[in-house]
């Protein structure tokens, strides 16, 4: 469709995700890990169980994202 | 990104009642799937009437609209070429001419343009997108095109020689009666031949982002839609009227980089999730916390990340009486008592 919608105009934004989310490999298998172990054990997953590790991975997202925007 | 990023871009065609079976076994007992309260496409076959209304179908045509008109809108088609070829081949292994064909919610016709004119001499494409009517690709084979619900079939009894659907079938709210109409459009020994993605299709894009938002939110929405379970295929199909059933199912494996990419070439297909339950927003966290989850989870030692796809197969034939029937009550000549003594080999007594 020409002209931009809600759909192209997030589509748009979300071409960049990959790239900044590759900058974070660390910290997004760091909280992958830490959800992932919830599954198999006893323990249920709950809110906030990985907050910590989640706040990693967004603290460097968001940095990565800084930089971009520059 | 700003919050708006993240809006809408999940829509993504999908499944859940199937999710529950194997890709969630290890975490079934987790409070989130106990949620699970949405209706299932299942129950639609026992239930009395099929009065289901799990899909926005106005939402599905626009979703349908937008994707065929993206500029780039051809290289979101592979999955349908590929499970179009292989519905193609399923009519090839019927030795027939069939004289007048139907492909219901057939797009931009994706199977006919596998199909030549020696085997359908005329065929029928129906779509609710207008849009992508007109981007149908020119195969041999004569075609007429009719804008047309697949819930609600505007052609007269009687009237094909063979129906064919490619992955359109899943977004039927009615499903039993839409067989129901696909029987009554057929003429008698007319075959049906559909695929529909089904099963655990998605379940690894379900479960991250299940497991993302009862992290970061605490409960979860299904983002990712229901589907019809391989084993109530059949009954479906038996209770539409059909007979000589055949189904089978087959797994495609899609790998690719990342969520993101699944997720726009969903939408791209114009697959994104239309039922009625879901929520529009998906959290730019959520996302965030899936896409860890997905790669940490499911993903490849390269990096990248497979997405299932289960395409359920199914061929139906409308009652004729030329067609081979049970044999009567009480013509068999050797008892069922006696099968053990049939089956052993003559010589078994050397020792």
């Amino acid at each position: 469709m020409s002209g931009s919608n809600a759909w192209s105009r997030s589509r748009e934004k979300m071409r960049l995700f990959p790239e900044l989310f590759a900058q974070c490999a660390g910290e997004a298998a760091t909280y992958g890990k830490c959800v992932a172990a919830s599954t198999t054990g006893r323990q249920e997953l709950k809110k906030d169980m990985c907050a910590k590790e989640f706040e990693a991975l967004k603290t460097c997202f968001t940095a990565a994202a800084k930089k971009k925007a520059k | 990104m700003s919050s708006g990023v993240c809006r809408r871009v999940l829509r993504a065609a999908g499944s859940w009642p199937a999710a529950s079976s194997s890709a969630s076994r290890s975490w079934i007992t987790s409070p989130g799937c106990r949620l699970r309260c949405e209706p299932r496409r299942g129950m639609s076959a026992s239930g009395g009437k099929g009065t289901m209304n799990v899909f926005n179908r106005e939402m599905k045509k626009r979703q349908k609209n937008w994707a065929a008109s993206l500029q780039d809108g051809d290289q979101y088609d592979y999955l349908r070429d590929e499970v179009g070829s292989r519905v193609a081949d399923r009519v090839y292994d019927i030795t027939r001419t069939f004289p007048l064909a139907l492909d219901i919610g057939g797009g931009k016709s994706h199977i006919a343009e596998h199909i030549s004119k020696d085997v359908v001499e005329r065929l029928f494409l129906t779509d609710v997108s207008e849009k992508a009517l007109k981007q149908t690709r020119r195969g041999e084979i004569p075609t007429h095109h009719v804008l047309a619900d697949e819930e609600f079939l505007p052609f007269k009894e009687n009237t094909f020689d063979l129906v064919v659907s490619s992955l359109s079938l899943h977004w039927i709210n009615d499903l039993p009666g839409a067989l129901k109409q696909i029987n009554q459009v057929l003429k008698p020994d007319g075959v049906f031949i559909g695929a529909m993605v089904g099963g655990e299709t998605l379940y690894e894009l379900r479960c991250s982002l299940q497991l993302a938002e009862i992290e970061r939110e605490g409960g979860f929405s299904p983002h990712v839609s229901p589907y019809t379970a391989v084993t109530d295929l059949g009954n479906l199909l038996g209770r539409a009227g059909f007979t000589m059933l055949t189904v089978d199912i087959d797994e495609v494996q899609v790998q690719y980089p990342g969520i993101i990419e699944v997720m726009t070439d969903l939408q791209g297909m114009g697959e994104s999730n239309c039922a009625w339950n879901r929520r529009s927003l998906l959290h730019r966290d959520a996302i965030l916390a899936a896409a860890a989850i997905y790669k940490e989870m499911y993903g490849n030692e390269d990096g990248s990340i497979p997405a299932t796809f289960e395409i359920l197969y199914m061929i139906g034939w409308k009652p004729h009486e030329s067609q081979a029937k049970p044999a009567k009550r009480g013509s068999a000549s050797v008892s069922f008592g006696d099968l053990s003594k049939i089956s052993q080999p003559t010589n078994t007594n050397k020792s």
